[in-house]
C-alpha cells in the first residue's frame, strides 16, 4: 500500500490512488465496527485513516478538483464542483 | 441524506469487450436480483431491526449497494472517456 506524504509532491494519479484505498480501508473498518463498536483499536485505526483521509481530499481539491462538495476550496471563482472532470470522462474511474 | 464523491470505490479498467460478460454484468444492474433492489431491501429494513449494530449494518451495506450499481453501470458507459456502451461492441 502506498505511503501518503504531505509533502503536495503526489501526482494527480497517486494522489487518487490513496484517496481510493484509504476510503477502501475505511469502507471496511466501518463494517467491523458496526458491530464491534466498543473496539479501540479499530477506534483508533479509523480515526488516524480518516484524518489522512481527509487531508488527502483537501489537497487534490487544492491541486486538481473537488472530489467532494465538502473538501471544495473557500474561494472559488466559479462552482468547480462542476467544471472537475467527472468519473466518466477520464476522471476517477 | 446522501452525499457524492467524484470517485468509484474500485476503480474500472476495462481492456477488452466481451458480451458474455456483459450479460452477467447487466444482469447485476436493474431487476429484482439487481444492486439497486437490494440497496432498497437494506435500507428499507433498518427502521425495524431489534439492535442498533444491524441498524448500523444495514445502512452502511445499503449505501455500498448504491456505488455497485454506479461501478455495475460505469462497466457500459466508461471507455477511454468516451461515453459508449462498450462491451456491447
Amino acid at each position: 500500500m502506498m505511503q501518503y506524504r504531505q509533502d503536495g509532491m503526489h501526482s494527480q494519479k497517486q494522489l487518487a490512488d490513496w484517496i481510493d484505498q484509504v476510503s477502501f480501508m475505511l469502507d471496511d473498518t466501518l463494517l467491523y465496527l458496526d458491530t464491534h463498536p466498543c473496539d479501540k483499536e479499530a477506534l483508533q485505526f479509523f480515526e488516524h485513516f480518516h484524518e489522512l483521509r481527509k487531508e488527502a481530499l483537501e489537497e487534490y481539491a487544492k491541486r486538481f478538483t473537488p472530489l467532494t462538495l465538502d473538501s471544495m476550496a473557500s474561494c472559488q471563482e466559479k462552482w468547480e464542483w462542476v467544471y472537475g472532470k467527472w468519473p466518466w470522462e477520464g476522471g476517477a474511474c | 441524506m446522501w452525499r457524492y464523491e467524484k470517485r468509484l470505490q474500485y476503480p474500472v479498467n476495462i481492456t477488452q469487450t466481451n458480451p458474455q460478460i456483459a450479460q452477467v454484468i447487466i444482469s447485476q444492474f436493474g431487476g429484482p436480483d439487481g444492486e439497486l433492489a437490494a440497496s432498497m431491501r437494506y435500507l428499507s429494513q433498518r427502521y425495524t431491526m431489534p439492535y442498533r449494530e444491524v441498524m448500523g449494518v444495514l445502512t452502511d451495506i445499503g449505501r455500498e449497494a448504491s456505488e455497485m450499481f454506479r461501478l455495475t453501470a460505469s462497466f457500459f458507459g466508461c471507455f477511454e472517456g468516451r461515453v459508449t456502451p462498450f462491451y456491447w461492441k
